[in-house]
């Protein structure tokens, strides 16, 4: 039991990962810049529980927003440029980051330890969760609460006006400029809520993984977060969801027992799914089909 | 319909025909399972250190298997996990393998995996207000120095690498006390290798080796130029490599290019493998490096061929892992652990408890001991490459 509920905190993780790379896909953007404000917001809310002795929920606050706002500095200039040339700016925006943890070295002597990041070598001992008594399926409620709260938030947005702004400027920048709408606010918008959401997510990271180093958020990272909403589908936040649950759930676990061949399988099938469901997994179509079926099961049940 | 009644009851009777026969084959056995990387650019890390197991367990299990609890003899099946030296991934295999009846594990192969693994480990045992995972783990390769400290139901059989490099570096200042200047060179993001080079750096510079600088690059690196044109420039009587045997080559053989011909090479630990030699033999020719492993006693003789029957290759890692068999089925008989399924809360208690009692076990090249922190204290020799082989340079007195 304990194994599935790890694995539910994984998804969820990935899922925030995916919801974070997903706000910036809505504007038509190509952001590897995920991975850094995701390494922002594990490092920030490390440091906070860890050498600031912070009760989690502020730190995880205080790290969304710092990543956040590292997004909304980042967006102005990097947004100035879009296509292959924004995956170039934010491909070294994420590097930059990863390069900054790299050296970055903050330690406090505790005892006989010495906590806080320690360039390289990572920073480990961020045991918040087991030293609060927080057992695996206490971790699994905290962090779907999370993701249900972040993605309640995301689909009120794009049922909202500013959604549709959104996708506006996603479909057609000149049409939607030619509206009136100011194109680099909206980019610009949606960068520092990916950011927020990616910030909330490093923080979980860091806390169950227990120990966190530059190396795990490299390019790979950045990768995977634009790949669960692309994979998923862009037309609604569940499309993530169900991204985020193919590959950890089933690609990464489900296929562990294949050994040497689960990495061949691994590319093998994205590349399948995308070849037969080339807008996602949960399209407008299937979307369509989904809400049809519900509406119809409905009427049965109330016939 | 009739053929069909007909069908099932042929599966019926063959089915009833074979379980008292099964019943007769069927006898007990004890799985370990061992996890690492089997993936990615250390993935023969991992490949050796499942030959290492299975061949271990072959070993025990030719000689009548290892005896439980209640008497009974069981033999010992290996199963090996990937966890592509990614802690994520490490977390969940962890998960994964203590949501079975096993009541140990044996892994990871990279530390920082076991950085995040022994950080989801219950940090004192009996602290009931830590609900942290209640699991005995015992890592055979991951390096980094301190790594058991984290929590008390992890524990390692790997060399302390501090121990080696100090007595490497006071034996060559007494044997080559005509060298005075050291350049380091390191693989910056690999934890162990850092680790390691801040060991080799300091020991040098406390026994008064002036370092004239340090190179650095990465592991999935594979150019070095730049790095061997400052170690040309710095001409030090002694270079110093720390890292891992697919970039340890590159830069050695960048050296050749250059024309870089240091008077003496040190190595890390983990490059004392076969695959550095069929990396590089040419140019790693004369280069020394501690390790925990050569095959210089028979049971060392031994435990190489068997784990290169299960294709492997042994090393100072694999061997470890082949040790740990050893060790686990002592413990087992020791603790008179059950393996059962209705006893594998208190066999992982017992194997706890049974490991951190360990003040001695047996090593292939002589007696292990163990430390209060649940590290070992390993046996070591010098070897050097030469002649396309790894031989033995000296041999410490301990």
């Amino acid at each position: 039991m304990d194994f599935y509920l790890g694995l539910i905190q994984i998804i969820g993780v990935h899922t925030l990962l995916g919801l974070s790379a997903y706000c910036v896909l809505l504007t038509g953007q190509v952001s590897l810049a995920q991975a850094g404000f995701f390494a922002i917001g594990a490092y920030v809310a490390g440091m906070l529980t860890v050498l600031a002795q912070w009760p989690l929920i502020p730190a995880l606050a205080v790290s969304a927003v710092v990543a956040g706002a590292v997004a909304c500095a980042v967006g102005f200039p990097a947004l100035r440029v879009k296509g292959l040339m924004l995956v170039v700016a934010t491909v070294a925006f994420g590097e930059a980051v990863r390069l900054f943890f790299f050296n970055f070295t903050y330690q406090i002597q505790a005892g006989t330890l010495h906590l806080g990041p320690h360039g390289a070598e990572g920073f480990r001992q961020i045991r918040y969760f087991p030293e609060h008594g927080w057992s695996t399926l206490d971790v699994v409620l905290f962090i779907w609460i999370v993701v249900a709260l972040v993605m309640a938030g995301l689909w009120w947005l794009d049922h909202s006006r500013v959604g549709a702004v959104l996708r506006a400027v996603g479909e057609d920048e000149l049409a939607a400029q030619s509206v009136g709408i100011n194109i680099t606010a909206v980019k610009v918008s949606a960068m520092t809520v990916g950011g927020f959401i990616a910030g909330i997510g490093g923080g979980i990271f860091a806390h169950y993984t227990t120990h966190i180093e530059h190396a795990q958020f490299g390019v790979v990272l950045a990768t995977f977060a634009i790949a669960y909403p692309i994979l998923g589908g862009l037309s609604n936040v569940f499309g993530t969801l169900l991204a985020a649950v193919f590959i950890q759930g089933f690609l990464i676990e489900g296929l562990r027992f294949m050994g040497d061949w689960r990495n061949l399988l691994f590319g093998g099938l994205i590349v399948l799914a995308m070849n037969v469901r080339p807008r996602g997994l949960l399209d407008a179509g299937t979307t369509r089909a989904l809400k049809r079926l519900f509406a119809a099961g409905k009427e049965r049940s109330g016939a | 319909m009739r053929r069909l009644h007909a069908a099932l009851a042929v599966l019926l009777a063959g089915s009833m025909l074979s379980l008292p026969g099964s019943a007769l084959a069927q006898e007990r056995t004890v799985k370990i399972t061992g996890f690492g990387a089997k993936s990615g650019v250390v993935r023969v890390f991992g490949i050796n250190s499942e030959a290492a197991l299975k061949a271990a367990a072959e070993e025990i299990n030719s000689k009548g298997g290892v005896t439980l609890g209640d008497g009974s003899k069981a033999k010992f099946t290996v199963d090996f996990l990937d966890d592509r030296c990614n802690a994520e991934e490490g977390i969940s295999v962890m998960r994964r393998i203590a949501s079975t009846d096993a009541f140990v594990a044996v892994g990871p192969t990279c530390s920082n995996v076991a950085e995040s693994l022994f950080g989801i480990l219950q940090k004192k045992v009996g602290d009931a207000s830590d609900s942290g995972l209640q699991f005995p783990i015992i890592a055979d390769v991951a390096a980094k120095g301190g790594l058991a400290k984290i929590s008390e139901w992890a524990f390692r059989n790997v060399p302390s690498e501090f121990e080696m490099y100090k007595s490497l570096i006071a034996w060559i200042r007494k044997e080559h006390p005509s060298l005075k200047t050291m350049y380091g060179g390191v693989e910056k993001d690999f934890a162990h290798s850092n680790a390691t080079y801040g060991v080799m750096k300091s020991q040098a510079e406390g026994s008064g080796l002036q370092v004239l600088g340090t190179s650095e690059w990465l592991l999935n690196d594979t150019t070095f130029s730049t790095q061997v044109r400052d170690m040309k420039r710095a001409n030090a009587d002694i270079v110093a490599i720390s890292a891992h045997p697919f970039t340890t080559c590159g830069v050695l053989k960048e050296m050749a290019r250059q024309g870089v011909k240091p008077k003496l090479l040190i190595g890390l630990t983990s490059s004392s493998s076969i695959e550095t030699l069929q990396g590089c033999a040419k140019q790693a020719e004369g280069i020394i490096i501690p390790t925990s492993f050569a095959p210089v006693t028979p049971e060392a003789k031994l435990a190489a061929d068997q784990v290169a029957k299960f294709g492997g290759s042994a090393d100072l890692h694999s061997a470890a892992a082949y040790e740990i068999m050893f060790i686990l089925k002592d413990v087992i008989e020791s603790q008179k652990i059950m393996a059962k399924p209705d006893t594998v809360q208190a066999d992982r208690n017992k194997m706890r408890a049974g490991l951190a009692a360990l003040k001695e076990t047996k090593g292939l090249l002589g007696k292990v001991g163990r430390t209060a922190d649940r590290e070992a204290i390993k046996p070591y020799l010098y070897v050097h490459a030469k002649d396309g082989s790894w031989q033995v340079l000296h041999k410490p007195t301990l």
